[in-house]
């Protein structure tokens, strides 16, 4: 328990720095930000709106600490303002739109890449330096180095555009109604297959070489000695004795991973113009929308610490010496 | 450390890999005498495919492709090669410090580099990026090496807390040796694989970083670079014309420095922990084996 409250506290502190640079970013920067922001949203914002957008957003002649209680009072009110991209919608409706369609890619891809990832890494180990090996994971390190937009303009290419058998973008087909209909949901499905593909081979290389390497390192143990001196079946040995204990890095390296899902699937979403939080926050930053991309970027920062903290507790079942102190 | 050289050529993935970069490099530093075209030039008609004239084809602006790879070969290196420096410096400085020092200074350090660790670190380069607004090579180059110390860090820190432990360390200390020599001498060589890991990490990392931001539009449109080609490729909608070449190009660029890159730092791996290995010293054992069975099996027949 002291465990957690430990790590809780250290997010909240983290969770305030995030929060501080994010005021401060915009801040910082040459210009006025509310001249570069509304000269962008070329007259659709009318003059009165403009002064009240101002208002909200805190750039008016205030002392800077005033505005920086404003700001965090209003990341405890959930209220980010008006988005001026989407303008008259808030932030937060904005933000609520788009965060369905992330869940859906980055969960998909999430549990495909560390499922076979993981698997496929704890397979190399078994057979290090045999056939499977010597092919899997030269081939992960090779997928690790290669960026998301590379993997994402080749799939396009191939299944989109070279063979027509698969849509070049967006979640859905827009002439379609939404609703839980067969049509929607199937449309809905194949829209997700590239980019999903996209981002499943884009992670499975990294816990690949996690798991390998670190079930190389429980392989050597003396306890995973013990189990094959006792007789116990290879499955058994492989899977409940190493595997068991190489698992904890690869799940840090998962939520380590959600943060760069955010940037990897911001990546994809653009090049497959799927209406993520990803491409939204591209959107605002073409837009240069500051109430849309700070509300954005408080989010991000939140789901990665919700993420490791998850990873905190999963510690806790995974490894019992945590359990003790 | 000659010692650290000698086994880094030996394995075949570092050595092949090592071969890879160094052809990227002697690209880069022959830029003016391979590329044939002025990059920037309106050379042929536009989206020729690739030709005996135009080896890698032309772009919509009539643009040599081929030009422009080599030419941006150079802003990718070198943006990796200064970025790749800050973050080993910084995370190596930051790292080694709190590892030796500990007390007050490693819990503020380990703070700072735990914090930030966990801030969503793509979404922030690229909000800094955009309020910078059409950022040059060198900025995107400034942007990354401050912002990405902190796994560096972290790993320096965690290796240079057991170097700290050993004996030798203890007995230097007992003989009083001051802590500049201590962190410079004693504890700096022995983390020199870490180092090196970290530095070719960092490469990779800007060098995929920098094209990113490039490609979504981020960067300054008149640099020459891996990053703008692919922007301009995508703005010019190429793929959707089936100009593949022009995409491709610079793709395949960036995924053939990564793979380059990678395998070395697979090589710096397997040196430092040599049970890592795949076939390489297996086979060469086995290999061995064989040959002294044979030379025995000749001697006895003679």
């Amino acid at each position: 328990m002291n465990f957690l409250l430990k790590r809780l506290a250290f997010y909240l502190v983290a969770f305030v720095v995030a929060a501080t640079f994010n005021f401060m970013i915009p801040r910082m920067m040459p210009g006025d930000p509310t001249d570069i922001m509304l000269s962008h949203a070329d007259g659709t914002i009318p003059p009165e709106a403009r002064e009240a957008l101002k208002a909200t957003f805190g750039f008016i002649d205030e002392p800077l600490h005033i505005q920086y209680g404003n700001y965090l009072a209003s990341i405890f009110t959930w209220d980010f303002g008006t988005s001026i991209k989407f303008y008259p919608l808030p932030v937060t409706d904005v933000l609520l739109m788009a965060l369905p369609w992330t869940l859906l890619l980055t969960g998909s891809a999430l549990a495909i890449s560390f499922s076979v990832g993981t698997l496929l890494g704890i397979l190399a180990a078994w057979r290090r330096g045999q056939g499977v090996d010597m092919v899997l994971s030269p081939l992960a390190l090779a997928m690790q180095s290669i960026p998301a937009m590379v993997v994402a303009l080749t799939t396009l290419y191939i299944f989109a555009i070279g063979n027509q058998i698969l849509p070049t973008g967006y979640a859905y087909d827009p002439s379609l109604d939404r609703g839980f209909t067969v049509d929607f949901i199937a449309s809905v499905a194949t829209h997700a297959i590239l980019p999903v593909l996209t981002l499943s081979l884009v992670f499975t290389g990294g816990y690949l070489v996690t798991m390998r390497n670190n079930m190389i390192g429980q392989l050597g143990e003396d306890h995973v000695h013990m189990a094959e001196a006792k007789g116990l079946s290879d499955a058994r040995v492989r899977y409940a004795y190493a595997a068991r204990n190489a698992l904890l890095p690869s799940v840090t390296a998962l939520a380590l991973s959600f943060g760069a899902l955010f940037g990897g699937s911001l990546v994809t979403e653009v090049v497959f113009n799927y209406p993520g939080v990803g491409n939204l926050l591209y959107l605002g930053i073409l837009a240069r929308d500051f109430p849309l991309i700070q509300g954005q970027l408080l989010i991000m920062t939140l789901a990665m610490l919700t993420a490791n903290f998850t990873v905190d507790i999963a510690y806790i079942f995974l490894d019992p010496r945590l359990r003790k102190a | 450390m000659t010692g650290f050289l000698t086994s880094f050529l030996r394995n075949r993935k570092a050595a092949f890999g090592l071969a890879i970069v160094l052809l990227y490099v002697m690209i880069a530093l022959l830029a003016p005498v391979i590329a044939g075209y002025e990059p920037l030039a309106r050379v042929a008609r536009p989206h020729q495919p690739p030709s005996w004239d135009h080896w890698l084809g032309t772009t919509r602006m009539g643009r040599d492709v081929f030009a422009q790879l080599v030419w941006g070969t150079r802003t990718s290196l070198m943006v990796g090669l200064v970025a790749g420096l800050i973050v080993t410096i910084n995370g190596t400085i930051i790292g080694i410090t709190a590892a030796y020092f500990g007390g007050v200074v490693d819990e503020v350090l380990n703070f700072m580099t735990n914090v930030v660790l966990v801030l969503p670190q793509l979404p922030l380069l690229l909000v800094l990026a955009a309020f910078l607004g059409q950022v040059s090579p060198w900025s995107i180059a400034l942007i990354i090496g401050l912002t990405s110390w902190a796994w560096g860090a972290r790993v320096t820190r965690a290796q240079g807390l057991t170097l700290k432990t050993r004996d030798y360390i203890e007995a230097s200390r007992m003989l009083g040796e001051p802590a500049w020599r201590m962190i410079l001498v004693e504890m700096l060589p022995n983390l020199l694989s870490i180092i090196c890991f970290n530095f070719i990490g960092s490469i990779i990392f800007t060098i995929i970083t920098q094209a990113t931001l490039e490609f979504l539009g981020l960067g300054s449109p008149l640099n020459l670079s891996w990053g703008t080609m692919l922007y301009n490729a995508q703005t010019s909608s190429a793929i959707t014309v089936g100009a593949w070449w022009e995409v491709a190009a610079p793709c395949l660029a960036i995924v053939f420095i990564g793979v380059g890159l990678s395998l070395m730092n697979f090589g710096v791996d397997e040196i430092s922990n040599p049970r890592l290995r795949t076939l390489g010293t297996i086979g060469k054992a086995l290999k061995l084996q064989r040959e002294l069975d044979r030379a025995r099996l000749k001697e006895a027949a003679q």
